[in-house]
């Protein structure tokens, strides 16, 4: 150290070492690269890095690698925690040389911490060990720091994106729950909004109506406060289900019975509707009549909405110790990129400007159906249609 | 003559609300489900008035009123089903008369549709002058034709009468309770939202520089004016 000008040799060493610590964005292959390239001026065998954990009392193992001898100690990290803790508590290189007496070559372990830090806080530290030796030189130990120096950046950068992904899966929750909010309020309004022009325009004072008139509107301002009426329950029911307090009343049910009564509640609601069924005779199922009638009535009021006019075909049969049920409209489809989605609470499949729902309806049968221990899923194609699958055990504790 | 009015919603039950209430008061009523249909129906018959929802497929609301302003002032009211600031503003900006928020009454519906319809009479010559000239901004009360620079310009009803306050007025200021009652009526003397929208588009059209205008100008606090002309 003599000349004071740089040696190229370790000019291009260190450049070596700084281009594997930035070249990849993935944290941990930079640290890979990074620390194979010590090797080439650092001999070590195992490194080991730890991280303080909230307060400092705590650490975590973020990163661990055998490279030479003791590899089979890869696994096993607890060498490097000891000493890994005194260089967090002074905030100092720590070196420690084996007791001279040992014989096993292997345990003759020569440990080197340094710690890694965030500005002026302690971020963790970075132990090598040498199995055998040879003792920790002062150049040696100097180019460690270094190499410290850049596993704190790498060790900043993790933190970085994992905070960002954090935030942005906050960001998403917070940006549907708001569209939630918009939607649901338009939601709301609509039956509102029917129920008020309808009951003011029969109470105006200046006119007067036939009964056939009188009849239509108070006949609209039923169908509406049910409608309204079955949104509250909806979104009622979602809070209850999100917070897991939801109770079932278990008892024995026929399936296809309760199929056949909510279709034809939806006949006297919308005569014109085209339903099919294939019901085979099926063994009595444990189940919640209310909560599966309401599975099938957001399902009917999803098709009645999003696949207007098309024919609807209902299927059940048996299959071993569940029963299947299909539930298919010849609709417009739900696009693919939206069928992974469509089960969770706030989703909607974007329909061009007009026809919007709460997000809710199928989050609440997925959530029903989870709770009777049965599976639901989607098939869906553009322009053919789309199908829901049920599946429900026969016996709920079998 | 009774009016015709084009009403617009893709909610059926909204059309078939509108269309009862509007028969009682003897007005004519064309129906369309979204703003394609509405455009068809108003470029191929007369119509006095629009009752324009905004959350429609196709055409929403918003694209309809800025289409048919190209052309018309017909007096347009949007049916906001959100009621959200934002929307009723839009709504004003692209040339809207006035709004309704859903859910309304019956009796508010007749109301709004008879205020509009009011103001969107021309009204009479005074029998003074004929011309009233302002540095560059010249109005043809018999024709009520308004220029600027010897180019015609083309105000609809309210922004006309809108004009006159303020022609009738010069070198008084008009506050704006007193703009909204003598113009929309005494039921929008609050709603300072469509006086500031309705100013604005009249500075776009009459002003050299909207920005700092010189027609009509705005005294802080106190309200409106339009200044004694320089010349």
């Amino acid at each position: 150290m003599v000349d004071s000008r740089l040696d190229p040799r370790t000019l291009a060493y260190i450049q070596t070492l700084a281009q594997a610590a930035n070249m990849d964005n993935d944290w941990k292959t930079a640290l890979d690269k990074l620390l194979l390239a010590l090797r080439a001026e650092f001999v070590y065998d195992n490194v080991a890095i730890y991280v303080t954990k909230g307060n400092e009392q705590f650490m975590e193992v973020a990163y661990a690698r055998a490279i030479g001898r003791g590899k089979s100690a890869e696994a096993d990290v607890a060498w490097g925690e000891g000493i890994a803790s005194q260089v967090i508590a002074r905030e100092s290189i720590v070196i420690q040389d084996p007791a001279t007496n040992a014989n096993d070559r292997l345990g003759q372990a020569y440990l080197l911490g340094l710690p890694l830090y965030n500005g002026s806080e302690i971020l963790g530290a970075i132990v090598f060990v040498r199995f055998g030796g040879p003792v920790y030189e002062e150049g040696q130990i100097t180019l460690a720091l270094i190499c410290a120096a850049w596993v704190a950046t790498l060790l900043l950068r993790r933190i970085y994106l994992e905070t960002t992904q954090r935030l942005k899966a906050l960001q998403q929750k917070v940006q549907l729950q708001d569209d939630f909010v918009a939607t649901i309020s338009h939601e709301l309004r609509t039956p509102l909004g029917f129920i008020k022009g309808y009951s003011t325009t029969l109470l105006r004072n200046d006119t007067s109506w036939d009964a056939e008139t009188t009849k239509e509107f108070l006949t609209i301002i039923d169908e509406e406060t049910d409608r309204l009426a079955q949104l509250i329950e909806n979104i009622l029911e979602s809070a209850k289900l999100q917070s897991r307090s939801v109770q079932l009343h278990i008892q024995p049910l026929r399936l296809e019975a309760l199929i056949r009564d909510i279709v034809s509640r939806v006949r006297i609601r919308q005569p014109n509707v085209d339903i099919e069924l294939h019901l085979e005779p099926l063994p009595p199922i444990q189940g919640d009549t209310v909560r599966l009638a309401q599975v099938f009535d957001n399902l009917f009021s999803n098709a009645l909405k999003y696949a207007a006019g098309a024919k609807i075909t209902i299927t059940a049969q048996k299959q071993g110790d569940t029963v299947l049920v299909t539930f298919a409209d010849q609709g417009p489809g739900i696009p693919a990129i939206h069928l992974p989605n469509i089960f969770e609470r706030f989703y909607r499949v974007p329909i061009e400007n007009s026809k919007t729902g709460s997000g809710l309806g199928l989050y609440i049968c997925n959530q029903v159906i989870m709770a009777h221990h049965g599976k639901i899923w989607v098939d869906s194609k553009i322009n053919q249609g789309t199908t829901f699958y049920i599946q429900l055990p026969v016996n709920l504790h079998a | 003559m009774s009016k015709r009015i084009l009403i617009v919603d893709d909610e059926p039950r909204y059309l078939r609300l509108l269309e009862a209430n509007l028969r009682t008061e003897g007005y004519e009523v064309a129906a369309a489900q979204d703003g394609i249909q509405a455009i068809d129906i108003f470029s191929s018959q007369p119509i006095d008035l629009i009752l324009l929802d905004i959350m429609m497929p196709r055409l929403d609301g918003f694209a309809t009123c800025q289409r048919i302003r190209e052309y018309s002032t017909v007096p347009i009211i949007m049916l906001t089903a959100k009621g959200e600031e934002q929307d009723r503003v839009r709504g004003l900006d692209l040339g809207a008369d006035d709004y309704l928020v859903k859910p309304f009454s019956a009796t508010e519906l007749l109301a709004r549709v008879r205020a509009v319809l009011r103001r969107s009479q021309l009204p009479a010559p005074s029998g003074q002058a004929r011309f009233f000239t302002h540095d560059d901004l010249k109005i043809d009360f018999a024709r009520a034709e308004v220029w600027v620079k010897e180019q015609a310009v083309s105000l609809s009803a309210t922004e006309y009468r809108l004009l006159l306050q303020f022609v009738h007025n010069v070198g008084k200021i008009l506050t704006a309770e007193d703009l909204l009652t003598s113009i929309w009526g005494p039921e929008y003397k609050t709603e300072k939202e469509i006086l500031w929208v309705s100013i604005a588009r009249l500075r776009q059209k009459l002003e050299p520089d909207p920005h700092a205008p010189k027609y009509i100008v705005t005294r802080s606090g106190l309200g409106y004016l339009m200044p004694p002309s320089e010349s």
